[in-house]
């Protein structure tokens, strides 16, 4: 069975957000699908109470955007007192920004040898590998996420091992993923696989790097829209209409 | 052979034909790796070769003859290109037998072997990729060499990882300068270093100027 997952934590997003990605999934996905959505404060059938032992290791004055939270949807086997009511074998995960161009379906008739992450055609490689010890100019982007059930457990069981370390040395979750879940170097030789050019682009930072870097131009020709963590979606008339 | 001495201290860096030459094909190699007209790997080089830089490493060096150290197996810790410390411990120290450079970046690998060639070939030089806050070092060194601790959790971590390690002499720097993003750890002084990494038998401590403007701190204990 099919699964849409999202993270509604805090109050940045509200709860239209979660309602209009819904709409979304159900206007652009042509095969049945379960939806859920992790979070602090569940008020609704498809809400599941996200756990929270991580928020200890938060660490206030490091100011570090923190979107590990999304990782416990990793752990659905893991432990039988976490997510136990998400149903499904094979999981798609979208952020609450995003807007859906075309058919979901094509996301669950992917080859799963490997799962599945944003690679960020936008950005530059070689910008990408000299900031690679500076923690920044990650390549890849975990807005969305593609796995089948049990496939990023060995995640989940990494954070676990390494909480304190990771959560004190990489800024964001994008940033972990790309020291030690992808290869900037071999590219095909990483745990997670890039979706492929034409797939998703970005809203601000455009699709293509070097020939198509155009910010803020819809491309429906392509699945998915990126908004990289802004409210924007809901104050551009241009993207409204695409809601 | 030439040897460049540090002002006043009985250190040297042995400026030979053979290092002349592999610092040449590692100068080539760096400026081979281009897009355009960015060569991004030689602006990191240069960067890494800088006055600071030197004057560190010396320091370093300095301080462990100082203290008569006899290191045979030593480990650095993200030691980058390593073009200074590694010759520098090996002019230095009859003793030493064998450095390992443990580092994250693969960028930094092929570039660090052009410029250690003449260790890498009589295999007394390695660099491995591996992040040391995640995984076991697995093999013997008497010498843990950090000098960025400052770019890296506290050193805690690393001995919870390596219980296995006979009692090795940890030589690390570290900065109070914060307003770079990748320095997530920075220290106040060389005993709020030593106090984070848990050295308790100090054999030296110390700060310096360095001619960029910042200042290191150092500490040798266990």
């Amino acid at each position: 069975m099919n699964t849409i997952l999202c993270v509604k934590w805090g109050d940045k997003y509200d709860r239209t957000y979660v309602e209009q990605l819904k709409n979304q999934c159900e206007n652009n996905c042509s095969v049945p699908f379960n939806f859920y959505c992790l979070t602090d404060k569940p008020t609704q059938p498809y809400d599941v109470l996200l756990p929270t032992y991580w928020d200890k290791y938060y660490l206030e004055d490091r100011d570090f955007f923190w979107a590990y939270r999304k990782c416990y949807m990793f752990a659905l086997n893991e432990d039988p007192q976490i997510l136990p009511r998400i149903k499904g074998d094979k999981f798609l995960f979208l952020d609450l920004d995003v807007i859906i161009h075309q058919d979901l379906k094509y996301f669950f008739e992917l080859p799963m040898d490997k799962p599945y992450i944003v690679r960020g055609w936008w950005n530059d490689t070689i910008t990408v590998k000299s900031n690679f010890a500076k923690h920044k100019s990650t390549p890849i982007n975990s807005s969305v996420i593609r796995w089948d059930r049990g496939q990023l457990e060995t995640i989940v069981k990494k954070i676990n091992k390494n909480a304190e370390v990771i959560f004190f040395t990489y800024p964001s979750v994008d940033n972990y993923f790309n020291h030690h879940w992808y290869n900037c170097w071999n590219e095909e030789g990483g745990f997670f696989k890039g979706f492929p050019k034409g797939d998703i682009y970005s809203w601000y930072k455009g699709n293509i790097f070097p020939e198509d870097m155009e910010k803020r131009k819809i491309r429906e020709d392509h699945k998915i829209c990126l908004f990289n963590n802004s409210a924007e979606t809901n104050d551009v008339e241009e993207l409204k209409s695409l809601w | 052979m030439v040897k460049i001495v540090s002002e006043g201290q009985n250190v040297n860096l042995q400026f030979t034909p053979e290092l002349a030459n592999d610092w040449k094909n590692a100068m080539l190699a760096s400026s081979e790796l281009n897009a355009g007209n960015y060569h991004y790997m030689t602006r990191r080089v240069l960067d890494s070769m800088n006055a600071s830089q030197l004057v560190s490493k010396l320091w370093l060096v300095e301080e462990l003859v100082k203290l008569d150290i006899k290191p045979k197996r030593v480990a650095i810790l993200a030691g980058w290109f390593a073009q200074y410390i590694v010759p520098l411990l090996y002019d230095n120290f009859e003793s030493i037998e064998w450095i390992k450079n443990f580092e994250i970046d693969q960028d930094v690998k092929e570039i660090s072997y052009k410029f250690n060639k003449r260790y890498k070939d009589s295999n007394k030089y390695q660099c491995s990729i591996k992040d040391i806050m995640m995984k076991s070092l697995e093999e013997d060194f008497d010498i843990i060499i950090n000098c960025a601790c400052e770019h890296m959790y506290p050193m805690t971590k690393f001995y919870e990882w390596n219980p296995e390690l006979q009692d090795p002499l940890y030589v690390l720097q570290s900065s109070d300068d914060d307003q770079y993003d990748d320095h997530i750890n920075c220290v106040k002084d060389e005993f709020h270093l030593a106090e984070q990494a848990n050295i308790v038998d100090i054999k030296y401590k110390g700060s310096k100027k360095l001619p960029n403007g910042m200042t290191r701190f150092m500490v040798i204990g266990k």
